[in-house]
């Protein structure tokens, strides 16, 4: 018995191990860039050659280039949660209603249109950046925004929030999807034949079944949100070289003009040699992250996504 | 006839609005084609380059994609069955690379092999670590790995710890167990995460862009050779290759549907 | 179709499925085990993403010379090259889309000898491009600055472009106004093509050597001298090269006659001596030529009855007649 149950925990470890492995990697490869945080001699030495950049490039801090004292930080922190709350919003009043006719009614092609919609989740975020442009470039709706008289591409209205609502919605609406499968339909039926209408048998039965899922499907379209990169990248682009005259009082009251969209801002922080605030964003962006996992497993939430 | 029932025009207004999202969705998917026309489809479809791509990317994406399931089978039966103190915790750490938007692993990426067991690789070796195809396969290892084992568990979730027990009982051993008993049973499951896995593994490039530096023909699989044609102007190039990212992406989750496996994410 | 998977054939076939899939993945891990490099000599080559087409044309010349020698090209955005050196110590050659970013490789000590005089193979100029048709109306500098005009401006920050941006126009005393018509500030200069291309903006200023790629779709101005900018492009031997013959071996001969040629093919000038003020802006028509069989390859590839001969588009045919054989561009 006393070798069955060693057996076991040899087995065990061996599950275990890993589980550890991965854990150990991911950790590793967060903590190991901590020291990227630090500004280095050789960084500084670079900033005094590069006179030309002016005082944008100034090092307010020793630590992760003093991020919390620059505006474009906080413009830019507020510019993304503002934009993917927008988003969600969106998201939920559109994806709700549509993740119920998916899931109750008869319509044509179903099984082609749920192959669509995951299909979306695999698909390069390069590939749906492309098709923004093109799709908003060219063809009717190049015409409608024409006739509007302004464009979405290279904009922070329209434009972020639709790169954004994209793969946003996608996700949470598969989730909803999921969810009112999971809910017999029967229900409602018993409730419509004792004499409640559609709109209040989906009110008082369906949807306070389905809340929890709902919550869950929230969360997943505003992290799927959050990690956003290469529609934002590809069909918006960067905004903090521009002038203030360009962005609208709407913007400026905000605060979200001359700022960036946060993982954009990384890439393009990294890539002007600015590392350290760069690293700095990440991890704020890690720790956002981390945390809305974190409140996905504790209250066990399950996100069904295919 | 729904209109006229009481409260009608809620089913009217959902599948209205359904209509219209597919519209967009459709659109969005279709302009590629409508954007390219038929005869320079042909013409980018046959070229060999496009296959040289489409060829690196299958490949690539397969090999870590058979990493991910190496370490992802295991690690998603662990985190499934085991319960121990701080598992959410450890859980979300490991999640942490695929809620994380791509390119911060990319940038992270680079800060880890300079670090201990990749500097002594790149040095035996004397090969840069992250400037050839080893580099492609390690950063979709490490997006896709977590991914891997999260599938993996849930995957596993679903398979009541019933059918453990009584094997048990009857005398197996746990791997005996785990391999006669639960893997058998978890193989819809794992066959439908695995091709989301290598759809996902295909669909990298953001980690590419910062930590791979491109090289023609070695490291420029599919998405990312998209951004490196976008700025190289060829239009022509861009779309078509977005053509057959889609159809990847889309014959890949048909066959997941076709095999009727059904996985969650958390 | 589900039917099949549950009975006991379509299980069978599963099985087999598994079985071949487990072959595979094991035959796949096997080749990239044995993928291992031969005797031969990896360059690695940090270059500029706007060096690409005519960098790759170098590599296949260059390879098929030197049967041993094989060139690994890193391309990326020229300000995340210091980053990138800084952090990995690791490449042979650098070549960043402007001497300044090799300066600060200097500055670093990171080169071995660079000579500003002789290691510059080739000079970007400037144009202007606007959307087809020009549906503004762009002519000169200055149309730049009216009002609710959409100028694409390049960020000072990550490209050599946004620099000359703010110089060409603050030459012209234009710049306050041309910066309230920014609407786009882009990352790299092909992001300007882009935008150009695709009619995000109505105007903006780019290398040649871009516009080239974007014949079909926008068109294409030459800048008076007085507000030409000639920008070099350097190249350099790293100090941490592994190969450093092999390395020096690839860098003459991108100096040498032959080498200048191609980059000549893709709208480089490759004067030996192009006269320059202080500011690097033209003093006179050295590249008057280069800049008319460029308008003249931009109306070669959208007039079909447009003759390309030597005298009219100079060494551009092989980019015109890329770019005629499809609708939209590529190769």
């Amino acid at each position: 018995m006393s070798g069955k149950r060693r057996n076991r925990t040899i087995i065990n470890a061996f599950f275990y191990s890993f589980a550890g492995f991965l854990f150990l990697y991911s950790a590793y490869l967060f903590l190991s860039n901590l020291d990227q945080l630090f500004v280095t001699e050789a960084a500084i030495k670079t900033r005094e050659i590069t006179d030309i950049w002016g005082e944008d490039r100034e090092i307010l801090n020793q630590f992760a280039g003093g991020f919390w004292k620059d505006p474009y930080f906080w413009k830019s922190l507020n510019l993304t949660l503002v934009i993917t709350l927008i988003t969600t919003l969106i998201a939920t009043i559109l994806g709700i209603p549509t993740a119920y006719a998916l899931s109750r009614y008869r319509i044509p092609g179903k099984s082609v249109v749920e192959i669509l919609f995951s299909s979306l989740m695999v698909m390069p975020g390069s590939v749906v950046g492309i098709c923004l442009i093109v799709m908003f470039n060219y063809g009717p709706l190049w015409k409608l925004q024409n006739l509007l008289g302004f464009k979405f591409a290279h904009s922070i209205f329209p434009g972020m929030v639709i790169a954004s609502l994209v793969l946003s919605f996608a996700f949470g609406m598969s989730a909803w999807k999921a969810t009112f499968d999971s809910i017999n339909p029967r229900f409602e039926q018993v409730a419509r034949s004792l004499g409640s209408s559609r709109w209040r048998a989906f009110r008082t039965i369906t949807f306070p079944l389905a809340k929890s899922g709902i919550v869950a499907g929230i969360i997943l379209a505003w992290t799927r949100a959050m990690a956003e990169f290469s529609a934002v990248l590809f069909f918006c682009g960067t905004f903090r070289e521009l002038p203030a005259s360009r962005f609208s009082d709407l913007t400026k009251f905000l605060q979200m003009d001359q700022a960036d969209w946060v993982s954009v801002a990384v890439w393009a922080q990294v890539e002007f040699g600015n590392i350290e605030y760069g690293f700095a964003l990440a991890f704020v962006l890690v720790l956002l992250g981390g945390i809305s996992v974190y409140v996905m497993h504790r209250i066990g939430a399950k996100g069904y996504v295919w | 006839m729904a209109l006229r029932s009481r409260g009608g025009w809620w089913p009217a207004l959902c599948i209205g609005i359904t209509a219209s999202i597919l519209a967009v969705y459709i659109l969005l998917v279709t302009s590629n084609w409508i954007y390219l026309g038929w005869h320079d489809t042909l013409y980018f479809f046959s070229k060999s380059r496009m296959w040289e791509r489409f060829w690196l990317t299958v490949w690539t994406a397969t090999v870590s994609t058979s990493f991910s399931l190496f370490i992802g089978i295991p690690a998603g039966y662990a985190l499934s069955r085991f319960r121990f103190p701080c598992r959410y915790l450890f859980a979300s750490i490991i999640d942490l690379p695929i809620v994380v938007s791509p390119a911060v692993v990319g940038a992270f990426l680079f800060g880890i092999t300079t670090r201990f067991p990749f500097d002594w690789i790149s040095e035996y070796y004397g090969i840069y670590i992250g400037r050839n195809v080893y580099g492609v396969l390690l950063v979709q290892f490490t997006v896709t790995a977590a991914f891997c084992a999260r599938l993996m568990k849930a995957s596993f979730d679903m398979i009541p710890v019933r059918f453990e027990a009584v094997s048990h009982s009857l005398g197996a051993s746990p791997l005996r167990t785990f391999f006669k008993v639960v893997l058998p049973m978890a193989k819809n499951g794992i066959i439908a995460s695995m091709i989301v896995v290598w759809a996902r593994a295909a669909a990298e490039w953001e980690g590419l862009m910062l930590f791979v530096g491109a090289t023609e023909g070695k490291t420029d699989i599919m998405p990312f050779a998209i951004y490196l044609d976008w700025n190289g102007g060829m239009m022509g190039w861009v779309t078509s290759m977005s053509i057959v990212c889609i159809l990847m992406a889309v014959s890949a989750i048909s066959a997941m549907k076709l095999i009727g496996g059904r996985s969650n994410v958390w | 179709m589900k039917n099949f998977f549950k009975s006991s054939k379509g299980k069978e076939f599963m099985m087999k499925l598994i079985n071949n899939l487990v072959v595979f993945l094991f035959i796949s891990s096997f080749f990239l085990v044995t993928h291992t490099y031969g005797g031969e000599k990896r360059l690695l080559f940090h270059a500029g993403l706007g060096q690409r087409m005519a960098l790759n044309e170098i590599k296949a010349v260059f390879e098929k010379r030197n049967p041993d020698i094989k060139v690994n090209f890193s391309y990326k955005g020229s300000g995340y090259f210091i980053a990138d050196i800084t952090r990995s110590k690791q490449g042979d050659l650098f070549m960043p889309g402007e001497e300044f970013y090799l300066m600060q490789a200097g500055e670093r000590g990171f080169l071995t000898d660079y000579d500003p005089k002789t290691d510059i193979p080739a000079y970007f100029v400037t144009v202007i491009i606007t959307p087809k048709g020009n549906p503004k109306n762009i002519k000169r500098i200055e149309d730049f600055a009216r009002p609710g005009i959409k100028v694409g401006l390049g960020n000072p920050r990550s490209c050599a472009i946004g620099i000359w941006h703010q110089k060409t126009f603050r030459k012209a005393g234009i710049w306050d106004k041309v910066k309230e018509n920014a609407t786009l500030s882009a990352k790299c200069i092909p992001e300007l093509g882009n935008a150009t291309q695709h009619r995000a903006i109505d105007a903006t200023i780019v290398w040649a050597t871009t516009a080239v790629l974007y014949l079909r779709d926008v068109e294409i101005i030459p800048i008076e001298h007085k507000y030409r900018g000639i920008i070099r492009l350097p190249v350099g031997v790293l100090k941490f090269a592994r190969y450093r013959e092999e390395s020096q071996k690839l860098m003459d001969f991108i100096l040498s006659e032959e080498g200048r040629a191609i980059f000549h093919k893709h709208a480089y000038a490759i004067n030996p001596v192009i006269p320059v003020d202080k500011q690097a802006f033209c003093l006179d028509g050295t590249t008057d030529k280069d800049m008319e069989y460029l308008v003249n390859a931009a109306k070669a590839v959208k007039d079909e009855s447009f003759p390309v001969t030597k005298e009219t588009i100079g060494d551009l045919a092989g980019q015109v007649l890329r770019q005629k054989k499809t609708k939209r561009a590529g190769d």
